[in-house]
């Protein structure tokens, strides 16, 4: 019954036949949409990035567990997560940054680059909806520190076109690490 | 054989000389000097009782977690007999046993050479039966997992190797009272609501847990986000914007094994939500007004039967909100404003340490089991975005903790001292029922003086 409550809604499958062909017009723009998010992001224009969100936004980083390869499926926990926001939760993360002067552990803020990959896009069942799979791989640099905090993952995002634009309604961040390799998760995936 | 309290550094220092006991200072060095750590892992964590999970983590037969009893992996398992803690090393060539984080099996196979291990440590037996190939020279019973001793309590698991020290109680000791009325209000007691979250902070295991013994007087200034904007910001009634001093009145228990907590004044809010002055209403009144985290209307009557009368009044008017198990542990039973009212959140941490420099932050949320899922879900959601990994309140902490790592190593810096010089002069407040050495009124450094007291005694401790 908890488990009800707190699961995501179950992404569209991943079907090939309905694969948007690398350098199409519609994956060309998807891609755009990629990059721009992570260089809003990287530059910390996140009240810019909150107006890509839908307002049913579902955005959600499982817990991974380390599990026997017959138990792979059971290695993402989405009971506790990582971040489990809604649009509200998460323009709360945004005031945070941008409405205070106190977010400390992210001011000074971190340097970051989000380096996006291996992007496939799917049709979905819906005519405005497009399914996102991408990788992503953070570089975190925090003060003097000669070492990066690597932060490596996959999402699973739905893209929804709303009057033209193209919106993001759901991230499912997917992470490698069982124990996650840097002090916090104050930036966005 | 020289005395632990004499016992130098190889530089020659002291142990005893790290610490100054009249004027409450702790040399900096001490939290970060690999040689201490090495000591801590045997005097503190192979000593004292630490805690490691919650019972509802592993509620069938043969379920099994892998945790950390301080520098050892230890696996946590449940038979029919029980919960038990064994250490996760295969006796024969020193291969961990399991290197997953949990499962279920009766048999735990090590894969080097396939000893097996029954879920309780004892020695199943070693492949090819008939060649006798854990030799003859010692009998299966020696051949087990190195067993630790475990207690639970209020679904806590708690163990230590201490196998022949002071019971679970003892160690407790006078802050069992309070605890009683956060772990064992209810009649069925806590869940958690999933595995923990764990990430890794570069920081000394000591700069996260003194901390939580009850350091409230960082929340003003490293936390001040939380009164500048959203739901928590002070309205100019309480202070006015930016101040969050108003919440750290009340009163700070420490008690003899540094088991420490932040009792804070419930007052203002049950005025707020009933519109009356607090002391005319009864204890029923004020629980039913404000119930704690995760207790429903409903549970009201077993709190009223489960705890005494003096406990009753503690917890509705300063109760147990923030504080540490001695350690590494630390709860959380915070009262949360949202736009839909009072949000309870239940949260426990271990600062598992991890090397001089580097600690492993492990997170559980929790809830009562018959909180209705509805509110579960929602305390989940809440703890998560406070606490935690990503916790908008505890980004701040891990943040911190990393830099005084740091500076403990600087030629300079690590002789300069940590200084724990606010200091109650109240006393217990006014008919206060709770045992313990209590604190009246704003937040002071006592209790977190105590936890180095404690430290400072297991440190130099004879045996």
């Amino acid at each position: 019954m908890l488990q009800n409550l707190l699961e995501p809604t179950p992404l569209p499958p991943s079907v090939r036949a309905n694969r948007l062909a690398i350098g199409s017009p519609e994956y060309n723009e998807i891609l755009d949409f990629l990059y721009d998010e992570a260089e809003m992001l990287d530059n910390l224009r996140l009240a810019e990035w909150g107006e890509l969100l839908t307002q049913d936004l579902e955005y959600n980083a499982p817990l991974r567990h380390t599990r026997s390869t017959a138990q792979f499926d059971q290695t993402y926990i989405r009971t506790v997560q990582h971040l489990h926001e809604s649009y509200g939760s998460m323009l709360m993360r945004i005031k945070r940054i941008t409405d205070t002067k106190s977010a400390w552990g992210e001011d000074p803020p971190s340097r970051v680059k989000r380096m996006v990959s291996n992007v496939r896009v799917y049709k979905t069942d819906k005519t405005d909806e497009y399914k996102v799979e991408s990788y992503l791989l953070v570089t975190r640099s925090r003060f003097d520190f000669d070492y990066f905090d690597l932060i490596p993952c996959v999402r699973y995002d739905i893209l929804r076109r709303i009057e033209g634009s193209l919106k993001l309604a759901r991230r499912e961040i997917l992470l490698d690490q069982v124990v996650i390799g840097t002090p916090n998760l104050g930036i966005i995936l | 054989m020289q005395k632990n309290s004499q016992r130098t550094l190889a530089d020659g220092t002291r142990i005893s000389d790290l610490i100054n006991l009249e004027t409450r200072e702790v040399a900096m060095r001490t939290l970060s000097d690999p040689e201490l750590y090495e000591l801590e892992m045997e005097r503190i964590f192979a000593k004292t009782w630490v805690f490691l999970g919650h019972e509802t983590e592993i509620p069938k037969s043969g379920d099994f977690m892998v945790r950390d009893l301080g520098s050892d992996s230890v696996l946590v398992t449940r038979d029919k007999d029980g919960i038990n803690v064994s250490l996760n090393v295969c006796p024969h060539r020193g291969m961990k046993i399991s290197t997953l984080d949990c499962g279920n099996t009766q048999a735990h196979v090590c894969i080097y050479h396939g000893w097996a291990f029954k879920p309780n440590g004892d020695f199943i037996g070693a492949p090819v039966e008939k060649e006798s190939m854990h030799g003859k020279l010692l009998t299966k019973e020696q051949l087990g997992l190195k067993k630790a001793r475990v207690a639970i309590y209020g679904g806590l698991i708690f163990a230590t190797w201490n196998i022949d020290g002071p019971s679970f109680d003892e160690f407790l000791g006078d802050a069992k009272w309070y605890f009683d009325t956060l772990w064992c209000r209810t009649d069925k007691g806590m869940e958690v609501l999933g595995p923990p979250q764990r990430f890794t902070i570069r920081a000394n295991w000591k700069t996260a847990c003194e901390q939580s013994a009850s350091d409230g007087f960082h929340v003003l200034t490293l936390h001040r986000w939380l009164s500048e904007v959203g739901p928590y910001r002070k309205p100019g009634s309480e202070g006015g914007g930016g101040d969050l001093t108003p919440e750290m009145y009340g009163s700070e228990v420490y008690t003899a094994h540094a088991h420490t907590m932040r009792c804070i004044e419930l007052d203002r809010k049950i005025r707020r939500l009933t519109g009356k002055d607090p002391s005319e209403l009864s204890v029923k009144e004020k629980l039913e007004a404000l119930p704690p985290p995760g207790v429903t209307q409903e549970m009201i009557p077993e709190l009223l039967r489960n705890l005494s009368e003096d406990q009753l009044k503690v917890i509705t008017w300063r109760p147990p909100q923030v504080g540490n198990f001695f350690p590494n542990g630390l709860f959380e039973f915070v009262y949360i404003p949202t736009p839909d009212g009072v949000v309870g959140v239940m949260a426990l941490h271990a600062y598992v340490p991890k090397g001089p420099d580097k600690l492993e932050f492990v997170n559980w949320i929790l809830a009562e089991k018959d909180t209705p899922p509805e509110l579960k879900a929602t305390m989940l959601r809440l703890g998560v975005q406070l606490l935690g990994t990503s916790g908008m309140v505890e980004q701040d902490d891990s943040d911190t903790w990393p830099h005084q790592t740091i500076a403990a190593k600087g030629a300079v810096s690590k002789h300069i001292t940590l200084k724990y010089q606010a200091m109650y002069e109240t006393g217990k407040p006014e008919g206060w029922p709770g045992p313990g050495d209590v604190g009246d009124g704003f937040t002071k450094d006592d209790t977190q003086w105590r936890w180095w007291q404690y430290w400072h005694e297991l440190m130099t401790a004879e045996s």
